[in-house]
């Protein structure tokens, strides 16, 4: 008897698709259902962020920062006046640091949020995506306050912070933390018991310890495969030091994982932030930094857990007041390469589950 | 005129006393730079290594061009490094010449270290890094597209940011053609 004849067919997905959360745009060859080869393009949102920065002061490229991953803006402002703050060896005033780290992790705990709602959302779920938008807006509410701005907060200065808190806001963070804390067990209940969602999700889109390590993964992607790296602990920059928390880690590195490590990294998140609410000094908030911010000519890498993985500026100086070079390390972009290993043998159905667990914003990709 | 030559003479001293005390993290990654720089010498000759130093506080290793990819495998490989992940990738514009740099770690020792070659930038041509960590496909294909780099052995070269008709090279330091972007059609605005 003859086996069935089958032809490949060659499938467009985007640029403008609503899941793949952005301009993202993924040609895949498929034979019936299963998939044979996937293509990701990027660069619909590239904007050209390295080269606008070499003709731009260290303070004036900040807010561009906001651009890259732009549900996390906080990480990525951090991790720019971080570098400038490491080659110039400065000095951070104490409450500035506790400031950056209360802003920081709620913006963590903001941006894991979106993804439980917006994988939720891939896999078909509305519902979700709404809830978790009611404690999303209270944490940008509260950056609203702080900063001005709910999505680009151009808050983090090199040499501290913009704005003290306001009177008060403190104490609002300290109330959200108990809020926080019963929503995520409410969720957790909806969600993560879900029948037909693990059915969806466990033992889905595999990634090994060697694999990670071989394709530069970082941040979530890392850690669901067993991996304990995670940059706060292993290289820990600011003031994480002070802090006691969990370095949550997966098992076997499937889509399962990477959803409930984002859970478990909200509880530590949070614990974070009230440690650092019980001991926040008082205090100046800027340090004493130059007018015109002047780097030592030569090169300097740093990095930082961001939200979806390590988020590095690189800078070479030439003594100027603006970069020669600056590349940015987009956890997102890295993390993407792998997809196209994932998807081979899959099942079409299975594509958008596996490409939502990777957790990308496009803004980062493409920089 | 003595007035005037004071305040000349109070700069010269400064230099002085800025190199007195050097760096003691500094001093500590040079010396491992070194230490690396021996070991990689016995095993690929005397002319692998081109320059050893420090970028702040990280180990620095520059590799004579037709090594690169043989020595960063031998990074990998080597029970005594093993750094087998790559944190970022970056390449610049220098003027003179294209340097490409990586940043390595070692997921086993806990260890860091900044690698880099150089190229000439009309015909700039390096080994690829792809077949050795699958991870910096992507960032050869950025460099290769916003710096003309072409790298040798790549499985999938081409543009990755711009399209596909985009002429010259955006991050090159005398790129000023932005009048003459070709637009989507391929003719020019």
């Amino acid at each position: 008897m003859e086996t069935l004849h089958s032809e490949e067919m060659i499938l467009n997905i985007g640029p403008q698709h609503p899941s793949t959360h952005g301009v993202f745009r993924l040609v895949v060859t498929i034979d019936g259902e299963q998939i044979v080869a996937a293509d990701p393009v990027v660069g619909y949102l590239h904007r050209g962020t390295e080269k606008l920065a070499e003709s731009l002061q260290y303070t004036q490229i900040i807010p561009y920062t906001d651009r890259l991953d732009y549900v996390a803006a906080m990480l990525n402002n951090y991790a720019l006046v971080h570098t400038v703050e490491y080659a110039m060896d400065l000095e951070i005033p104490e409450r500035a640091e506790y400031l950056r780290v209360i802003v920081m992790e709620l913006n963590r705990v903001a941006s894991h949020l979106l993804f439980v709602g917006a994988y939720l959302l891939d896999l078909g779920a509305m519902s979700p995506f709404l809830y978790v938008f009611q404690e999303r807006e209270m944490i940008v509410q509260l950056f609203n306050e702080i900063c001005g701005a709910r999505l680009t907060y151009n808050y983090m200065r090199v040499g501290g912070v913009k704005w003290d808190a306001p009177p008060g806001w403190l104490a609002k963070v300290r109330d959200f933390l108990p809020h926080m804390r019963e929503k995520l067990k409410m969720y957790d209940a909806l969600i993560s018991g879900n029948e037909i969602f693990l059915s969806r999700v466990r033992g889905m889109g595999v990634i090994t310890q060697e694999e990670a390590v071989a394709y530069s993964l970082s941040g979530i992607n890392l850690r669901s495969t067993g991996l304990r790296f995670d940059l706060r602990k292993k290289r820990p920059y600011g003031i994480y030091d002070k802090f006691a928390f969990d370095v949550v880690v997966g098992q076997n590195g499937d889509c399962f994982d990477r959803y409930w490590c984002h859970f478990l990294e909200m509880e530590q998140s949070l614990n974070i932030v009230e440690q650092a609410l019980e001991s926040i000094p008082d205090g100046p908030v800027l340090g004493k930094v130059p007018k015109l911010i002047r780097i030592p000519a030569g090169e300097y890498y740093t990095s930082i857990e961001g939200a979806r993985g390590e988020l590095g500026v690189y800078i070479v100086s030439d003594g100027k007041d603006k970069p020669y070079r600056m590349k940015l390390r987009r956890p997102s972009f890295v993390n993407l390469q792998i997809l196209s290993k994932l998807l081979i043998g899959q099942n079409m159905a299975n594509m958008i589950a596996i490409l939502g667990a990777v957790d990308i914003v496009l803004g980062e990709v493409d920089a | 005129m003595s007035e005037e030559k004071k305040p000349a003479a109070a700069p010269a001293a400064k230099p002085a006393k800025a190199a007195a005390p050097p760096d003691p993290r500094v001093v500590a990654a040079t010396a491992l730079a070194d230490e690396i720089r021996a070991s990689i010498e016995a095993r690929h000759g005397a002319g692998a290594v081109e320059e050893t130093g420090a970028a702040k506080t990280i180990p620095m290793i520059r590799i004579a061009p037709d090594k690169w990819r043989d020595v960063v495998t031998f990074l990998r490989d080597s029970e005594d490094h093993r750094y087998d992940y790559v944190e970022l990738m970056a390449g610049t514009d220098y003027k003179d010449y294209i340097e490409l740099v990586i940043y390595l770690y070692s997921m086993k020792r806990d260890a860091y270290i900044t690698v880099k070659t150089r190229t000439p930038r009309d015909a700039a041509s390096l080994p690829s890094l792809t077949p050795v960590f699958p991870g910096v496909n992507w960032e050869e294909r950025e460099v290769y597209d916003l710096l003309g780099v072409h790298f040798e052995g790549h499985p999938d070269l081409r543009r990755i940011m711009m399209w596909d008709e985009w002429k010259g090279y955006p991050l090159r330091k005398d790129y000023s053609d932005f009048d003459n972007i070709p637009t989507r059609g391929g003719e020019p605005r």
